[in-house]
């Protein structure tokens, strides 16, 4: 059982894969991490250091093979995909790298699609996604479709549907990857924020000026946590 | 998700691919277009052929000579005399009995103003008129006083008149020759039933006795139609017919008829049956079409899904439960067989339509078929549409979204 109310703890989580030649790869090591509610996460590594491993057990889109995954006290390691389909609905909100928005649909329906999934009245979800859209300041381009916005509108709308259910934690990976310099930090700018009206917030990146904006570095090496510091 | 938002996915996801939709939809479309055409006009022809049969009346049976169809036409049978006829129509027992209609037929030589041709011979009496329904152009029809005067008089079918007299003469009055002998011309009759008409409007009507005497020489008949006062007892009649008939044919008991009748309401159901048997059969074949549009939905579909993994997975990732997913797709399949399904209704009632009014038969909608074609489209849609998308909703997230 966990020993204090952390919002994600990891025991022991392990995940492996057989290989085709009947060796066993391990993606994550025996990781145990526990991130605080209102923290601001930066986990840093090469490629194929197990990070974005590590990102899909977070947000509850893998299980691991071996150890223990509580979240807000519950395990949820053995959880069955509908299961964990309702924490990422209601506890987790994401931002990824690319193929953040469905094509053909307008930045208003993809901002109240999570809305529908927890099945709120239409009412509420309209007041819910103009005041995500409000919070990224993309208002204006509700009515718009995902495919006619640039990369940064179309990551700011990715962050108003990761908020938009008001989850526990924003979990991003490689959010600024495909932005040019000076978009990549106002997107981080809008995460600071975020984390500065009490949100947590976690950012996978291989970059270090995308980290300076967290508060704790978590680096990872060959599926293990080589190190893990925070910021005064 | 609710109903409304599923529609409207459904259609941006279909019309983003539009010529794949269309040719998606081809196998459905052609199916139910040929199910409702094919019903349509089986039911056309089920209902001009019942109104041809009916407009003689339900109250007629037939009896002709021989012991099967092939064999009455073949003509050469000769068991069936007027004596037949005169006895059935002076047998006191048959009190259901309106008229008896002999009819004689010969082919004989015909030849006036230098034409000449081979043409059908009926010996009629003047009942006939009733059986027929002729509408006489011009002149009279045989009488009884004809019949009784051995009258050398002929009544002609209209589409002859040209070729001996003329386009658009009166031949009443005028001399013609039928098997060597001379006849006058009392008449000209017309048939508009599409079903009597063709040979009817071609042929010739003698007196019935001058037919036997001078032309056939014998007094064997072609037919005897017979009308009843009540249709309810009409098979009863039949029956006592049958009996009289075999009994004046010294037939044993082991012995089959020497003759076939038919009433018309047996020749309507007859009619009725093939008519629907093959409406079935034709409409089974179709539905082999929507089988095999199925499976093309569902190719369609398993390619969609493929190409939507990453979509799928990132609906995932924000909550979309497997029940979600699934809906999501199948509502997809079902769109397709659906609006399949209306525009083949739609071509099929417009193929119904255009082909009743090029052949003449009456124009049916079936509401049922529309029903069963839109519940079959929706049924196809649902059948071949869930292992796609069982398959969509059972992805894995964190492999749906590493698809490349």
């Amino acid at each position: 059982m966990p020993t204090q109310s952390s919002l994600i703890d990891l025991k022991k989580i392990t995940k492996s894969y057989i290989l085709g030649d009947g060796s066993t790869y391990f993606a994550l090591n025996d990781i145990n991490l526990k991130i605080e509610k209102g923290e601001f996460v930066a986990i840093m590594g090469p490629s194929g250091s197990g990070k974005s491993t590590l990102m899909h057990i977070i947000g509850a889109l893998d299980t691991p093979s071996k150890g223990d995954y509580f979240f807000k006290r519950k395990n949820i390691s053995a959880y069955s995909e509908d299961e964990l389909a309702q924490i990422r609905n209601r506890e987790i909100g994401f931002v990824f790298q690319a193929f953040n928005l469905l094509p053909r649909t307008t930045v208003y329906k993809n901002v109240e699609r999570p809305l529908m999934y927890a099945k709120i009245p239409q009412n509420e979800r309209k007041l819910r996604v103009m005041e995500a859209l409000k919070l990224v300041d993309l208002e204006d381009k509700s009515q718009s479709l995902s495919n006619k916005i640039s990369g940064g509108q179309i990551q700011r709308v990715a962050i108003a549907r990761a908020i938009v259910m008001n989850p526990s934690v924003i979990l991003a990976d490689e959010p600024t990857g495909n932005l040019d310099m000076k978009t990549s930090h106002g997107i981080m700018r809008i995460f600071k924020s975020l984390n500065a009206k009490g949100r947590t917030i976690i950012v996978i990146t291989h970059e270090p000026d995308i980290a300076e904006y967290s508060k704790r570095k978590i680096k990872l090496v060959d599926g293990k946590i080589v190190s893990d510091t925070k910021k005064r | 998700m609710e109903f409304k938002e599923l529609l409207l996915q459904a259609f941006i996801s279909l019309r983003k691919n539009l010529m794949r939709t269309l040719l998606t939809m081809l196998g459905i479309i052609i199916g139910i277009t040929a199910v409702i055409l094919i019903v349509s006009i089986g039911q056309g022809a089920v209902k001009f052929i019942t109104s041809q049969l009916t407009s003689f009346g339900t109250n007629y049976f037939s009896i002709n000579p021989g012991t099967s169809v092939v064999s009455q036409f073949a003509g050469g049978e000769k068991n069936l005399t007027r004596e037949d006829a005169d006895a059935i129509d002076e047998d006191p027992s048959l009190t259901n009995i309106e008229s008896v209609v002999p009819l004689a037929a010969a082919s004989a030589k015909v030849s006036a103003n230098g034409e000449s041709g081979t043409y059908l011979i009926y010996g009629v009496t003047a009942l006939a008129q009733n059986l027929f329904k002729p509408e006489i152009t011009s002149g009279d029809f045989i009488t009884e006083d004809d019949e009784l005067g051995h009258n050398r008089v002929a009544v002609i079918g209209i589409d002859v008149v040209e070729k001996f007299f003329g386009q658009g003469a009166d031949p009443v009055g005028e001399n013609i020759r039928i098997g060597n002998k001379p006849f006058r011309v009392i008449g000209v009759a017309k048939s508009s039933s599409t079903f009597f008409g063709g040979f009817f409007n071609n042929s010739f009507y003698l007196p019935i006795n001058v037919v036997s005497d001078q032309i056939l020489g014998s007094e064997s008949l072609q037919e005897i139609d017979i009308s009843v006062k009540n249709t309810n007892t009409i098979n009863q009649t039949i029956d006592d017919v049958t009996a009289l008939l075999r009994e004046r044919h010294d037939l044993e008991k082991d012995e089959e008829n020497d003759f076939i009748i038919q009433s018309f309401q047996d020749a309507l159901t007859t009619v009725q049956t093939i008519t629907n048997l093959l409406t079935v059969i034709i409409a089974a074949i179709s539905g082999i079409s929507l089988v095999v549009g199925g499976v093309g939905v569902m190719n369609i579909m398993l390619v969609t899904v493929t190409e939507r993994t990453r979509e799928i997975g990132l609906l995932k990732s924000i909550g979309a439960k497997q029940r979600d997913i699934l809906t999501q797709f199948l509502m997809e399949a079902v769109v397709i067989t659906i609006i399949g399904g209306i525009i083949g209704i739609i071509l099929g009632i417009s193929g119904a339509l255009i082909i009743s009014l090029l052949v003449g038969i009456p124009f049916v909608i079936s509401i049922p078929s529309i029903v069963i074609g839109v519940l079959v489209a929706a049924g196809v849609g649902i059948v071949f549409g869930l292992y796609p998308a069982r398959r969509a909703a059972k992805l894995q997230p964190v492999d749906a979204m590493r698809y490349e």
